[in-house]
């Protein structure tokens, strides 16, 4: 019994994960050796800051039983809209304002996918596509498509700010790391918190996994779905913020596409697509993973024309094994 | 009684789908008449519904079955690029066709067998199969698109008979198949089944695996056509184009009556979506609206589509 447990664990999907995760750094180190620096842990930490905190917000959607495919339009007006609003000069230069806006946009689009999943019961695939177009397509209408590359004041402090500053004693090049770094391992403990600690997150598990034997044991289904968009809608918002701050830009078309590899981190990490199943530390491995590919397949030598296919497979395999290991565990519960 | 109840919510739907293609055209002919009812125009509309149309069919096949196929942009365009190159370099035409129908058809057993013998959700397969086919066809480019094809396979998207073009035949054709695969064999009829109870077909006796691949293959078929045709038409090929076909199709097969959670939707209704949003589109060209704005009213349109679909269902279920 006691060896059972101990083997399950061994090959739970975070540990499987973790595994291919120091082979692929093995693998890099050796063809690399500079690979294992402090420069590269800083590199792949800012390369995860958005990432990590997208992941979160597509993977309580994911277990609450739908998908977001919407949040990099929405992420795309919330970052532009402020920027927009600063430029005409119909705003502040605080902080606070521009994420006020953003959180604001993000909640709103949040609102609207919800209303169309769980009050008008479109599904969320369909309903988060049309939602995108609405999204992107009205905001380039309206607002028109330009590239902000100045941060205001307030922005600006945030940039200047950093948690870590690193200087390669070799090179001399100076790595550093943002304070914002700090908010994906925040919302990551909160979203933690929630899901495995509160009635509201068991309810998400709950709906995700049977939505009609959720509702006979009397959880608030579409309360529950509610909160999983608009959270996920408000936290793109913010997220998408960060991005500019971060990367010192605003383009109305900056995050699109990003949907693909955001999904495949959270499947990869253990998430269910079909809903109930899922962990913050999994989701967050599958970052990892998918970070380090993407940033180290140059060190690896892989032409860049070539990148987007070996991305796509290592998805694929990652799909593939965790389904796999899905089937397995779904054979031991039966058993 | 069953069965009437079936017929009668059909024809509600291409009822509404008339309707609002009769608005389009009255709404136009007050805004611009002439530009707009003109031989030209309607030569030019024809010309370009056909290459996003076939891929709607592939989406609808699967869609019925199911499922869902994200992929048949990449798979139609790895099946352009290598079509393009192949013949770029001297084969005759028709092998570069029959290769991309091959690569079209393997691509969609590729996805068929990951979704029926994993058991992995279409949704997910297509995915990364969209990210793979893109992919590949990006490596094999390595960039930059494939151009200046030989003016005899430009002239299969391009070229008419008369006044009709060529690729107007070759849409009907395709129609037509589709319609009698899913109307009149065995195929197409397990198909629906597979979609509208995914057990019920197994243990009855269907093998679901076989079907889930053969599906697949269809649309990946399908797509590869429509590499065939988008390449000849823009006389290019590389690994993004047409890349909002896919949003496009899944709007057109959605606005079309095919349930999204599978089991219903006809061909008859499809076309008439295809229609409609060609007409739309060409309507927006000429009023002279930008692009971004036509992404918005597809968007809207969709959502319309789907929540005129949960009101007749809920029409139709009162009237039982």
């Amino acid at each position: 019994m006691k060896k059972g447990k101990r083997n399950s664990m061994l090959t739970s999907t975070q540990m499987i994960l973790l595994y291919v995760i120091i082979v692929f750094c093995i693998i890099v180190g050796l063809r690399q050796p500079a690979f294992f620096s402090v420069a590269t842990v800083i590199n792949i930490a800012r390369a995860a800051i958005f990432s990590a905190c997208f992941a979160l917000c597509e993977m309580i959607v994911i277990i609450s039983g739908g998908i977001d495919v919407s949040f990099p339009a929405i992420g795309c007006v919330a970052m532009y809209v402020p920027m927009y609003l600063i430029d005409k000069g119909m705003g502040s230069q605080s902080a606070w304002f521009c994420f006020g806006v953003a959180i604001l946009i993000g909640l709103g689009f949040g609102l609207f996918n919800s209303i169309l999943i769980a009050v008008l019961d479109i599904p969320p695939l369909i309903a988060t596509l049309a939602t995108s177009s609405i999204a992107s397509g009205g905001a380039v209408t309206i607002f028109g498509s330009h590239d902000y590359t100045s941060l205001p004041e307030g922005l600006q402090k945030i940039y200047n700010t950093n948690l870590i500053t690193y200087v390669d004693p070799n090179t001399g090049f100076s790595y550093v790391l943002n304070i914002l770094v700090l908010v994906p391992i925040i919302a990551s403990i909160i979203v933690a918190f929630l899901l495995k600690r509160t009635m509201l997150g068991r309810g998400l598990y709950a709906i995700g996994g049977a939505k009609h034997a959720a509702r006979v044991a009397g959880l608030n289904v579409r309360g529950l779905q509610f909160f999983a968009y608009i959270f996920s809608g408000a936290f793109t918002g913010l997220t998408a913020m960060i991005y500019t701050t971060l990367m010192k830009s605003a383009r109305i078309s900056a995050l699109m596409g990003d949907e693909m590899i955001i999904i495949a981190a959270c499947v990869i990490g253990g998430v269910r697509i079909t809903g109930g199943h899922g962990t913050v530390s999994g989701t967050l491995l599958g970052v990892l993973l998918i970070t380090l590919v993407q940033n180290s397949l140059n060190m690896l030598g892989i032409p860049t024309s070539w990148q987007r296919f070996v991305v796509g497979i290592i998805i694929l395999l990652g799909t593939i094994l965790t389904s796999w290991q899905t089937k397995r565990s779904l054979k031991a519960e039966k058993a | 009684m069953e069965k009437k109840k079936y017929g009668k919510q059909r024809d509600d739907h291409i009822v509404v789908l008339i309707g609002m293609i009769a608005a389009v055209l009255i709404l136009m002919a007050f805004l611009k008449g002439k530009t707009y009812y003109s031989l030209s125009n309607l030569r030019s509309m024809i010309f370009q519904f056909p290459e996003f149309g076939i891929l709607a069919f592939g989406m609808m096949v699967c869609m019925i079955a199911g499922g869902i196929d994200l992929s048949l942009v990449g798979i139609m365009n790895l099946a352009g690029v290598v079509a393009a190159i192949m013949i770029k370099n001297g084969s005759p035409i028709f092998l570069g066709v029959l290769v991309a129908v091959l690569i079209g058809a393997a691509c969609g057993a590729f996805n068929g067998f990951l979704i029926g013998f994993l058991n992995i959700p279409a949704m997910l397969v297509t995915l990364c199969g969209l990210e793979v086919y893109a992919g590949l066809s990006l490596a094999i480019t390595g960039g930059p698109a494939v151009n200046a094809l030989p003016d005899s396979f430009k002239s299969i998207a391009n070229g008419s008979m008369g006044p009709i073009p060529y690729v107007l035949f070759i849409f009907i054709i395709v129609a037509l198949l589709v319609a009698f695969v899913m109307k009149y064999t065995t195929f197409g009829h397990e198909i629906y089944f597979l979609g509208s109870n995914k057990v019920a077909a197994k243990y009855s006796g269907i093998n679901t695996l076989k079907v889930t691949v053969l599906t697949h293959m269809f649309s990946g078929i399908l797509g590869g056509i429509s590499g065939i045709v988008i390449t000849s038409h823009l006389n290019s090929a590389k690994s993004s184009n047409g890349e909002t076909y896919t949003l496009m199709s899944l709007l057109i097969v959605v606005l079309g009556g095919v349930n999204p959670d599978g089991g219903r939707g006809r061909v008859l209704g499809v076309t008439l979506a295809i229609i409609l949003l060609q007409l739309i589109s060409n309507a927006f060209t000429i009023m002279r609206a930008p692009d971004t704005m036509k992404t918005f009213v597809n968007g809207v349109l969709l959502i319309a589509a789907l929540i005129l679909d949960v009101a007749l269902e809920k029409r139709n279920r009162k009237r039982m």
